[in-house]
């Protein structure tokens, strides 16, 4: 039976899932925008992060430190990938890529299971944000509000370090034409590394904000892989607006469709990815030629 | 006077495709020199190989007294050489002013961005426009502006008149003057021969990616049927 | 495309599994996992067809595992059904099925797409088969109780029961998926496909329609997959739902690249590895989950720096023959009188009878956002000509050859060939009636060697656009060989045949561009730019060559080189900004001042 305060609640579950989801698919995208890689080891980052975040919270208690820390492994993390394995690769062929990326990912998820065993790990929310709030006529997890919160101002942060930094400025000249980039004395190697690590960050920071609501696994990068690829294809590759309406867009038919029959609800994002393939190859957002 | 750039018996490849053959050439300080030849003869390669986005397989090239040949191009560019590269390859997601301070960023001495503004008054009205927004005239001026914004030693300018209306061209080649007079140094490749002419103080033909032909300015205007020998139909 | 003798690999295979069931239990090898690596090496015969000879990187193949080996376990599990190999028919049919379905839907997009694309396609079948039809495929239970085959001849009855009775029945299955796999390989449908794996633009420029051979071998590997996912549930007697899963197909991909890609045996090697490492490690050290550790980054150093697996390992391990150097190789081709010496000419497809010109173009025009490229170019050859197009920098040759051969649709105008209106076709079908050229830069098949480039080329104007030959061998092609044959001959190649192209010197590869256009019989053939990038010695082999070939064809040249324009072009057309500025003899264009105002730039009126 679909009321209304149900109705709204997975409206409101919807936007806290996109807006995870768009998080995700932004570092995604960012990083396949600039270095031209996709990255399949891109779920293997989400849970890492949630697992960084999982031992700094463990020794410390404190839930900030263990978003800040486990941010910061990620950038490192990511940094380095670049740095050892992927630099090979930038003269390969994409499915070299890709095989490539699925290794790394495999060997991440092997290693955290080797640390920290298959068993399922929880992370408490802070105290100030557990609970719930009422929310005119619904009550709703306070966490989740959080979650949305957070994710939409990491999201903003995103957007001003692209948008308004020189840095971005640099990242969106290397999406566009990394050999100028290079041309005009800017290192575009350094660059890159940057970027992958901003890009796993993104995904690792994701993996730490969630944990609260959904326990860790080893395994759990898979699925969120799988619906970062739908939400890049739907927003289209390479544009990090189109991340964020994608996975907006992903959010809301998963938790609408849940409402009426949960079995449903991935396949229901799977037909509307079919659809965009249909009627807009490149994605809502993408651009005509790209990949 | 010593030379700023001396290019000894270089050889470029695109993937297995043999450009230039044993190419020499050199560049005096303040000096501006043309490179001309017919369609595919390896003039933007020349160039490209001098900036090392392509890299010379065997040969050296000597820039301010250092050896660059085996250098990224950010490491020449960061020694004081600039490409105008023929697609001018504008950044059409930043705006005006935004192409500008990003090749800026890492020039240690910097133009005052109002020195580029007085030099094309144009693209201070469009400064915040995006690239892609750009007529091809100023496009071709902002990629000249964003070389010269690093105080470069050398500028190599490849065909910068190309596919401008001829009131334009008749700007650009004014400011190309004006920083000729002013002392910059300039490797120009132009089909343009008349524009590249008026700039240049010597030329070199290439030919099938030989250096075939060497001449001062003086020599052309007063033997222009060598230039039909080696350019003409 | 491998050597073309079947019989021998045929025998070593029905050797190697028989010989497996004695030695495999001497080594201790436990008769499941045997079992449980042909079921794999199953599987990805299929997925390397579809990787490895199609170039193909698919991360959904689980969809047809599961989806062959839930049906095949439905009509057993439900009395529907007696026989097992007809249900396993029926399942992979039903997983070819879905393969058309998906493949239609994947096949839209190429690389990262495509990848991405069969990764959330599985997931849904994962998901519908996990829910939506949990009634039909027991959901997250699966389907127990799958029986394993009993055959009856008259009254010999053999019960088919576990351990290596199964084995026998499984290395049955395994002999017959691979001698099918080795057939299509060296079909001509499998030699297109290497072809599009390493080139796919110009497969298609020489004729082939290349979306629907991607879509058969998508097909085939969805077919072995389906087949394989069968004989899963036979052989546990349980269809498990993790078939489905994203692990499955992560697994085969990884097993694939381990064994070698693109030697049908190497997801066999790489399921045996993989398994017997579980085995070792997870058994015999006590390491418990740090096995997937160990493979996966084998695989990773696998893919960092021995991309072709082990089974490429091993061979380039042991063909460690000596190669002539490039340099060396042309000398001696330019010492022998090939080129000069014209054998018999590569067969042309009949010009359409037609009077009138060829090739008639009327007003093209090609806008790219706003600006025109080229704008109102009437042009129109005759039969027999050679006719040069030259033209400053910017000049608009590139996009106007590109509209000749149906590259580029025009914003405007119209292209006939012998008559026909081609504007907007499909340059596969431009080149089926008799219309190809040659690329400025080498678009050649750069894993095949010389002959099998050729003969890509020359299969086209044999085959057609599409034909699904998949069991026939290329030895049966009618005048393939001759075809090549020739073509080697002409542009001077035969002693280097069986050469990779990779090992040919630039000179070499620039006339097997030309080659491979002349190999598809064009009556009328475009070269965009011939002599681009050439040493001077080259340039004059390949202008003997240009004069050798122009005998009784029709040409079109862009070429940069004026001097060899002027010597080999009958008639001339100058463009210039987009337009058409002139067009007449060598010796008009000379005379034309308005021709030397656009080359000269001004100065010309000295």
């Amino acid at each position: 039976m679909i009321t209304w305060p149900n109705f709204l609640s997975q409206l409101f579950n919807g936007a806290a899932l996109g807006a995870l989801l768009a998080l995700i698919s932004s570092g995604l995208t960012i990083i396949y925008g600039t270095l031209g890689v996709l990255n399949l080891a891109h779920g293997a980052m989400f849970m890492l992060g949630g697992y960084a975040g999982y031992a700094v919270y463990a020794a410390t208690g404190s839930f900030l430190l263990a978003v800040v820390g486990g941010s910061a492994a990620l950038v490192v993390v990511g940094a380095l990938l670049e740095l050892v394995v992927i630099r090979r690769f930038y003269g390969r062929p994409p499915e070299d890529q890709m095989l490539v990326t699925f290794g790394i990912g495999i060997v991440v998820v092997e290693l955290v299971r080797l640390g920290f065993g298959s068993l399922a790990l929880t992370v408490p929310p802070p105290a100030a944000i557990a609970g719930v709030t009422p929310l005119g006529f619904i009550i709703y997890p306070t966490y989740r509000i959080a979650v949305l919160a957070i994710a939409a101002v990491v999201l903003a942060v995103l957007y001003v370090v692209l948008y308004r930094t020189r840095l971005g400025m640099i990242v969106r000249a290397g999406i566009e034409d990394s050999v100028m980039v290079n041309m005009l004395g800017i290192n575009v190697y350094r660059v890159f590394m940057l970027v992958f690590g901003i890009g796993a960050m993104a995904a690792g920071f994701a993996g730490i904000i969630n944990a609260p609501v959904v326990a860790l696994t080893p395994d759990m990068g898979d699925a969120v892989l799988v619906e970062t690829f739908v939400v890049v294809v739907i927003g289209g590759v390479g544009s990090f607006p189109g991340a964020i309406i994608g996975g907006l867009i992903a959010g809301e038919i998963l938790s609408l469709t849940a409402m009426v029959d949960p079995s449903y609800a991935q396949v229901m994002l799977f037909v509307v990815m079919t659809l965009v393939l249909i009627l807009r190859p490149q994605g809502l957002l993408g651009q005509q030629g790209r990949a | 006077m010593t030379d700023l750039l001396t290019v000894e018996r270089i050889n470029s490849y695109y993937g297995d495709s043999h450009i230039l053959f044993d190419v020499s050439l050199r560049v005096a300080r303040n000096e501006v020199v043309a490179l001309l030849g017919r369609n595919g003869a390896g003039k933007s390669t020349t160039l490209k190989t001098l900036i090392g986005a392509v890299r010379a397989r065997t040969g050296r090239i000597t820039f301010d007294g250092a050896e660059v040949q085996a250098l990224p191009p950010y490491a020449t560019a960061a020694l004081g050489m600039q490409l105008v590269p023929e697609e001018r390859r504008i950044f059409g997601s930043l705006n005006v002013e935004e192409n500008l301070i990003l090749a800026g960023l890492t020039a240690k001495g910097r133009w005052p961005i109002e020195r580029i503004w007085g030099m094309f008054p144009r693209l201070k009205e469009r400064r915040r426009s995006r690239g892609t927004d750009l007529s091809g005239g100023e496009q071709q001026m902002l990629a000249i502006a964003r070389a010269l914004i690093r105080d470069p030693k050398i500028v190599l300018l490849d065909e910068p008149f190309e596919g401008l209306a001829p009131i334009i061209v008749r700007d650009l080649v004014g400011v190309c003057r004006t920083l000729a007079e002013a002392g910059q140094t300039i490797i120009v490749v132009e089909q343009n021969i008349q524009a590249a002419m008026t700039l240049a103080d010597r030329a070199y033909v290439l030919n099938n990616g030989h250096i075939v032909e060497e001449f001062s300015a003086a020599t052309m205007r007063a033997q222009p049927e060598v230039l039909h020998r080696h350019l003409g139909v | 495309m491998p050597r073309r003798k079947m019989i021998l690999p045929v025998l070593l295979t029905a050797l190697g599994l028989i010989l497996g069931r004695f030695l495999l239990p001497w080594l201790q090898v436990a008769p499941d996992t045997a079992n449980q690596v042909l079921v794999w090496g199953m599987f990805g015969i299929g997925f390397d067809l579809l990787f490895g000879y199609t170039g193909l990187l698919s991360f959904g193949q689980s969809a047809f595992f599961g989806t062959g080996g839930f049906i095949a376990a439905w009509l057993l599990t439900n009395d529907v059904m007696g026989s097992v190999l007809a249900a396993l028919l029926i399942g992979t049919i039903g997983a070819a099925a879905a393969g058309v379905l998906v493949g239609l839907i994947a096949l839209r997009r190429t690389g990262i797409y495509f990848a991405m694309i069969t990764v959330a396609i599985a997931e849904t079948f994962f998901f519908v088969e996990n829910s939506p039809l949990s009634a039909w495929t027991g959901g997250e239970n699966g389907l127990p109780g799958v029986p394993a085959p009993v055959f009856r001849l008259g009254s010999l009855v053999w019960k088919v029961g576990t351990g290596w009775s199964m084995y026998a029945f499984l290395a049955g299955c395994f002999f017959v998926a691979m001698v099918l796999a080795m057939r299509i390989v060296r079909s001509p449908v499998g030699a297109i496909l290497t072809a599009i794996r390493d080139n796919p633009l110009r497969a298609r420029a020489v004729g082939h329609a290349v979306g629907h051979y991607k879509l058969a071998a998508f097909v085939v590997a969805a077919a072995y997959a389906g087949f394989a996912g069968g004989l899963l549930g036979v052989l546990q007697g349980f269809m498990p739902p993790d078939a489905f899963t994203f692990d499955t197909s992560g697994q085969l991909v990884m097993q694939t690249v381990i064994g070698g890609s693109a030697t049908l045996f190497g997801p066999l090697l790489g399921a045996a590895v993989w398994l017997s490492l579980r085995d070792f490690l997870q058994a015999g050290m006590g390491l418990g989950g740090a096995w997937k550790l160990v493979l996966g980054l084998v695989f990773v150093l696998l893919v960092c720096f021995l991309r072709r697996g082990l089974i490429g390992g091993l061979e380039s391990l042991f063909a460690r023959r000596g190669k002539a150097a490039p340099d060396e190789a042309a000398a001696i081709d330019l010492a022998a009188p090939t080129l000069s010496s014209v054998g018999p000419s590569p067969r042309r497809r009949a010009a359409p009878r037609f009077d009138g010109p060829v090739l008639e173009a009327k007003g093209l025009t090609k806008i790219y956002g706003g600006l025109s490229a080229n704008r109102d170019i009437d042009f129109s050859v005759n039969e027999g000509e050679l006719r040069a197009v030259i033209g400053p920098n910017g000049a608009g040759k590139s996009t106007f050859f590109k509209m000749l051969t149906c590259e580029v649709t025009p914003s405007k105008g119209s292209i006939r060939f012998g008559g026909r209106d081609i504007t907007g076709m499909d340059v596969a079908r431009v080149c089926q009636l008799g219309l190809t050229k040659s690329y400025q830069v080498n678009q050649l098949f750069g894993r095949l060697t010389l002959r099998e480039n050729l003969m890509i080329a020359a299969l086209a104007e044999r085959r057609g656009l599409f034909r699904l030959d998949l069991l026939r061998s290329l030895d049966r092609v009618p005048g393939l060989a001759t075809q090549v044959e020739q073509t080697l001959g002409l542009v001077g190649l035969t002693a280097r045949a069986d050469l990779p192209v990779a090992e040919l010197a630039y000179g070499e590869k620039r006339r097997l561009e030309i080659g491979l256009a002349l190999a598809a019989s064009p009556s009328l053939l475009l070269l965009d730019e011939p002599l681009a990038g050439m040493s001077p010695r080259e340039r004059v082999e390949t202008v003997q060559l240009l004069k050798n070939i122009r005998r009784g064809r029709t040409l079109i040249i862009v070429e940069h080189d004026v001097d060899v324009v002027f010597e080999l072009a009958e008639r001339i057309t100058v463009l210039h900004e987009g337009r058409k500025l002139a067009e007449g003899t060598p010796a008009e264009i000379q005379r034309n001042s308005f021709v030397q105002e656009a080359y000269l730039g001004g100065v010309a009126a000295a």
